[in-house]
């Protein structure tokens, strides 16, 4: 555990993104504290360009760009940290079971997988979003069904390579049921690639509700970055500072989290420096 | 200048001297000149050009120039010649007589004639649209000779002479039409009709052209060559179009009204609100008075004080927008404003809400609901978001519920929805487009624009049907007068604003908006100005 | 033989693709609320129950689910996928028509990114840590991380609005000028920002993968030989490492392009570009099943076409992978 983080500390990247991570998660913390009420309320006069009052400046509504920025921090990241978690947690599952019984199961889980693979993935999130009505667990639910098939392939491949490891085979003979088995012996040895190719899905997640959200599928309860730029998208020629400060944040916080990510895979697996795992 | 308060000598001779630059004026503008493409901007792309069988806004405008009407209408809503030369209603209101113009072909060369009129006034448009059939088959339609057309009916019904424009009634060529499935007919790929211009080519995605039809039956016009309705889809980019003079004219939700406020300022172009007096839209929250607490009228009467409807006016519709004082557009002949009004007053919305026994709890809130937006982009999107935030002010949270066109026309058809906003078009009469809201009759499941709210009052309901059996224009208005006290009263609706849409335009062009129908006028003497 | 069998086993995956996809997506489609005739309605402002009958009735919507499904399966089978229920045109032709503005649009992206990134990537992975290597790495980590329609945005509002160089929407000028050579001119004037804007976010990629993966391969015992044999560096660089580090970059190069329909739908949407994505966008909300069900139909296929082309690709590039599979 030391010589992880003296790994990760050692690198500069990545102790910048965690810097600057830590700085958007301070903003979405204190947010209720700086700027009190609802973000969607009136402030000022509508368009008002950045000044002393207002950093940012006011949208179409008159509601304050600084607070949106801060408060939207927390549906951004939320929705991007709980999609990760359920698309590693299906993929898990799928892969897992693919990779430990063989045979049939096995055969059918990939056909599966590749299947979704197969689907135009944006595309087929902008569905289900209009299926389920925007909202924030819609969005979640769409970005977790899109993303999960490389992890279950990154699962399954972890498994298959653990099942035949001794201890495992130790384990089976000694008749140790295998939900036991799995959760047990394998899973703790397949989490390290799970853990950094999981945090990079978060940065997708972000990227992914931000389109979905200029689109105008977002959840208009609560205001997100994506939101934000989309909701004003009609004067973003005459009033820059609505789509250019919410896409800031963005950028970012993507950054920071990749950089978190690399610089976890790195740590952890200090012999394939550089190697990254790509999502599309 | 109020030239009523003239009086004596003087005021005549100012009177006179007015009159007389006035022809100068008229003198001095030049003459109507042949030549000249008009692109317009068309969004959507149409799913058709039949009227009737599509009404959609972007069907309207292009076919209106193809196909004609027997009549058309001012911007009093008064019938002008259009197809028909000439018209007598008989005194007691069953009677309609039109004698129709000699000298009008069809696109292919066919003559006009009343086999026409009588085909489209009851057999087409009865098969196919959805508005007007319910109309047209309370006639019975004659035809004494080829150029007469007599159409009868059993009881007097007012809005009659205000359904014979080309969108109420289009006339169609019987030749083509009669005996075939109308809505497969291989015409409707290539429309065929009596109007000022021809259909030439629909190339999917970009544009539908139309040429001048040189044997229109007015000499001389139309003036225009041809008219090119392009497909835009980005509003940003139709704004760009008309500023770089690459399109001429646009109109109704084509533009952002951010940018219509800018485009006012440019000396090339030019900005009117008239011309849509035919549809007259009205925008409105609508409240499901099934349900509680929508079914007490203080709670909607707390909904009215709670909106302030001149911000929704200057700041989500930039102006173009005046605030609605009831169910009648106040452009129509039948409107009053001597009703019952409410002015921007939270205080008394919350008292209202308080006399019902909402009170706040902890957090502020009295009661919790829901809205259902208009999904027609981020204007409408703002106005939902400018509702939640003024009846969160009193204590009315609302949660915004997203939604697509057809989820939204879905969950309102069944009445499966708190609140919604919308705009209806209350069109020419108020027994077309206004009644058909808050009849009680009129409440069917499944259906968008009936009376979905559920508002119902034996009162009104006898008023609007007694209002539409009527022949004499001014008992008329009497009960109309008297269904609008009502209605406000006990806020049927909470009508927010009446839509002003825009008509932008190239200085150069000339007469586009000429009457009620404005766009969707024929554009017959529309010009360019050299 | 071996081809043959190659082929048979990309043709039944294709059918059990089109299947699949068209079963799943005719159930989730008929889960939206709201039908066709609803929209019809909404658009026209005006119902009545005859109306939405007569709608119904017109598109078969009436009918029970599994008849509906049976019958457009049977339909698509006989490749004909049917005709949109708003614009009465047949589905093939306006996929057939909107197809190449998506192929134009992702294709300049693709050939501009798969030739840019790999490039970068390389020149970055030639000297690890070098000031050059830490710029490029950075440039790709920035474009990694934007969203593509906020890219699209600031380039409209620098390049159209700002500098008035680049026309802002569109494929075409209003008015098409003469002659073919002015028409190219005209569309690669329209096609340069929003070409651009998808190719960033790909070019991101390509630089990473090229980096990691000639650092990783540089790294082998066989280039630590031919570097002991004294061949010169570039040598080693083009003919060892590029050509091993490649493969990773085919294999996603292959996986990325069949995945065009949907990354096209944003910078379609920014540019007003008329291609597939967009098609596909506005006949969800217009509950066009057919037309939607066709766009789904083309892109899955187009999914598998590029897979089976990577595999073909991977097995002349290296012969292992034919053995090992």
């Amino acid at each position: 555990m030391r010589g992880l983080l003296r790994r990760f500390a050692e690198n500069p990247a990545a102790t910048a993104g965690l810097i600057m991570l830590a700085a958007i998660l301070f903003a979405a913390l204190t947010a209720s504290f700086f700027f009190p009420g609802d973000p969607m309320a009136p402030r000022g006069a509508p368009l008002l360009p950045p000044d002393g009052r207002f950093p940012f400046g006011t949208d179409m509504l008159g509601r304050d760009v600084l607070a949106g920025v801060f408060h939207g921090a927390r549906v951004s990241l939320l929705i991007g940290f709980l999609s990760a978690i359920v698309s590693v947690l299906i993929g898990v599952v799928v892969g897992a079971a693919a990779g430990f019984f063989d045979g049939a199961v096995d055969d059918v889980l990939v056909r599966v997988t590749e299947f979704f693979q197969t689907i135009p993935s944006f595309i087929f999130a902008i569905l289900l979003v209009a299926i389920l009505t925007p909202g924030v667990t819609s969005i979640i639910v769409a970005i977790a069904v899109v993303t999960w098939p490389p992890i279950a392939r990154l699962a399954r491949t972890e498994f298959m390579a653990l099942r035949s490891r001794q201890f495992v085979e130790a384990a089976v003979l000694a008749g140790v049921p295998r939900l036991r088995i799995i959760s047990r012996e394998i899973l703790p040895n397949a989490v390290t690639p799970l853990i950094v190719m999981g945090s990079l899905l978060v940065a997708t997640a972000i990227l992914t509700e931000s389109s979905l959200s200029f689109l105008g599928l977002g959840d208009p309860n609560h205001i997100s970055w994506g939101y934000m730029i989309g909701s004003s998208r009609t004067v973003f020629r005459q009033a820059w500072w609505l789509s250019v400060f919410p896409g800031c944040a963005i950028v970012l916080t993507v950054l920071a989290i990749n950089l978190v990510g690399e610089g976890l895979n790195d740590a952890l697996n200090p012999h394939l420096k550089g190697r990254v795992k790509f999502e599309s | 200048m109020r030239i009523e308060a003239l009086n004596g000598i003087a005021g005549r001779f100012l009177i006179a001297l007015m009159a007389l630059m006035a022809v100068g004026i008229g003198l001095a503008k030049a003459d109507p000149v042949r030549g000249g493409t008009l692109n317009s901007t068309l969004w959507p792309e149409p799913p058709g050009l039949i009227i009737g069988i599509n009404l959609n806004a972007p069907t309207l405008l292009p076919a209106t120039k193809i196909f004609e009407g027997l009549l058309t209408y001012d911007f009093n809503l008064n019938p002008e010649p259009m197809l028909a030369k000439s018209w007598e209603v008989s005194k007691d209101g069953l009677i309609y007589t039109f004698h129709l113009r000699h000298n009008v072909k069809w696109h292919d060369g066919a003559p006009f004639t009343s086999k026409d009129v009588v085909f489209s006034l009851t057999k087409f448009i009865p098969e196919v649209h959805s508005r007007s059939r319910a109309t047209f088959k309370r006639v019975q339609v004659t035809a004494p000779d080829d150029y007469t057309v007599v159409v009868t009916l059993k009881e007097p019904y007012g809005p009659l002479l205000r359904s014979f424009d080309a969108i109420s009634a289009p006339i169609v060529p019987a030749h083509i039409y009669e005996g075939t499935n109308y809505r497969d007919n291989p015409a409707n790929r290539h429309p065929i009709g009596t109007g000022p211009f021809k259909f030439d080519e629909w190339k999917p995605g970009q544009y539908i052209h139309l040429v001048r039809n040189d044997d229109y039956y007015i000499k001389g016009e139309p003036y225009l060559d041809d008219i090119y309705y392009r497909f835009i889809p980005d509003s940003a980019s139709r704004a760009l179009a008309l500023e770089s003079g690459q399109v001429q004219l646009a109109t109704q939700n084509d533009l952002e009204l951010v940018d219509v406020k800018r485009l006012n300022s440019n000396p090339s172009l030019k900005v009117t609100t008239k011309g849509w007096e035919w549809g007259s839209p009205i925008s409105w929250l609508e409240m499901n008075i099934r349900r509680k607490p929508f079914d007490d009228v203080r709670f909607r009467k707390a909904v009215m004080y709670a909106l302030d409807r001149n911000f929704i006016r200057d700041t989500i519709f930039f102006g173009f927008a005046k605030v609605a004082t009831g169910p009648i557009h106040s452009s129509s002949p039948f409107y009053t404003d001597d009703v019952t009004k409410y002015a921007y007053d939270p205080a008394k919305a919350k008292a209202l809400l308080d006399e019902m026994g909402l009170k706040p709890d902890a957090d502020g809130v009295r009661v919790k609901i829901g809205l259902l937006g208009l999904p027609y982009g981020e204007m409408w999107d703002r106005l939902s978001q400018y509702i939640k935030q003024a009846l969160g002010a009193v204590g009315v949270e609302v949660t915004l519920q997203p939604s697509d066109v057809a989820g939204w026309g879905n969950r309102i058809a069944n009445w499966d929805v708190d609140m919604s906003t919308t705009y209806l078009t209350t069109l020419s009469d108020p027994a077309l487009g206004v009644a058909r809201t808050y009849l009680t009759d009129n409440q069917k499941k499944g259906v968008l624009f009936t009376n979905t709210s559920g508002y119902s009052n034996p009162e009104v309901d006898k008023l609007f049907a007694e209002a539409a059996s009527l022949p004499d224009q001014d008992k008329r208005k009497a009960l109309y007068d008297k269904a609008q006290k009502i209605l406000t009263d006990q806020v049927a609706l909470a009508w927010l604003v009446e839509l002003q849409w825009p008509t932008v335009y190239s200085a150069k062009l000339k007469n586009v908006v000429i009457n009620g129908l404005g766009p969707n006028g024929n554009f017959a003497s529309a010009y360019f100005e050299k | 033989m071996r081809v043959a069998g190659f082929l048979l086993q990309w043709i039944v995956k294709a059918l059990a693709v089109v299947l699949a996809i068209t079963i799943l997506n005719f159930f989730l489609l008929r889960l939206a609320p709201g039908d066709p005739a609803m929209v019809m309605a909404g658009e026209a402002g005006s119902a009545d129950q005859t109306f939405l009958d007569q709608v119904r009735h017109e598109y078969g919507l009436d009918k029970p689910l599994p008849a509906q499904l049976a019958i457009y399966v049977e339909k698509v089978f006989t490749i004909n996928l049917g005709e949109s229920y708003r614009f009465h045109r047949p589905v093939a032709a306006m996929l057939l028509e909107r197809l190449p503005a998506t192929l134009l649009l992702t294709g300049t992206a693709y050939a501009f990114a798969l030739i840019l990134g790999p490039l970068l990537g390389a020149l970055a992975a030639m000297r690890p840590r070098s000031l050059l290597d830490r710029a490029i790495s950075v440039l790709s980590l920035f474009f990694y991380a934007t969203p593509i329609f906020w890219i699209g945005l600031l380039l409209i509002l620098l390049f159209s609005v700002r500098l008035g160089w680049l026309p802002p929407f569109g494929m075409h000028g209003f008015i098409p000028p003469d002659g073919l050579l002015a028409q190219a001119l005209d569309t690669l004037q329209h096609l340069l920002l929003p070409a651009f804007t998808l190719g960033l976010f790909y070019i991101a990629v390509y630089i990473r993968l090229t980096r990691a993966s000639m650092l990783e391969t540089a790294g082998l015992e066989y280039v630590k030989t031919a570097r002991a044999k004294g061949l010169p560096e570039w040598r080693v660089a083009t003919a060892h490492i590029l050509r091993t580090a490649l493969l990773p970059i085919i294999t996603f190069a292959g996986l990325q392009a069949g995945q065009l329909v949907g990354g096209a739908l944003v910078v379609e949407t920014v540019f007003a570009w008329p291609g597939i994505g967009r098609l596909a966008f506005d006949a969800l909300f217009q509950r066009d099943y057919n037309l939607l069900l066709g766009v789904f139909l083309l892109s899955s296929l187009m999914v598998v076409f590029f897979n089976m082309l990577t595999d073909v690709v991977l097995r002349l590039a290296d012969p292992r992978v034919g053995a090992r599979a």
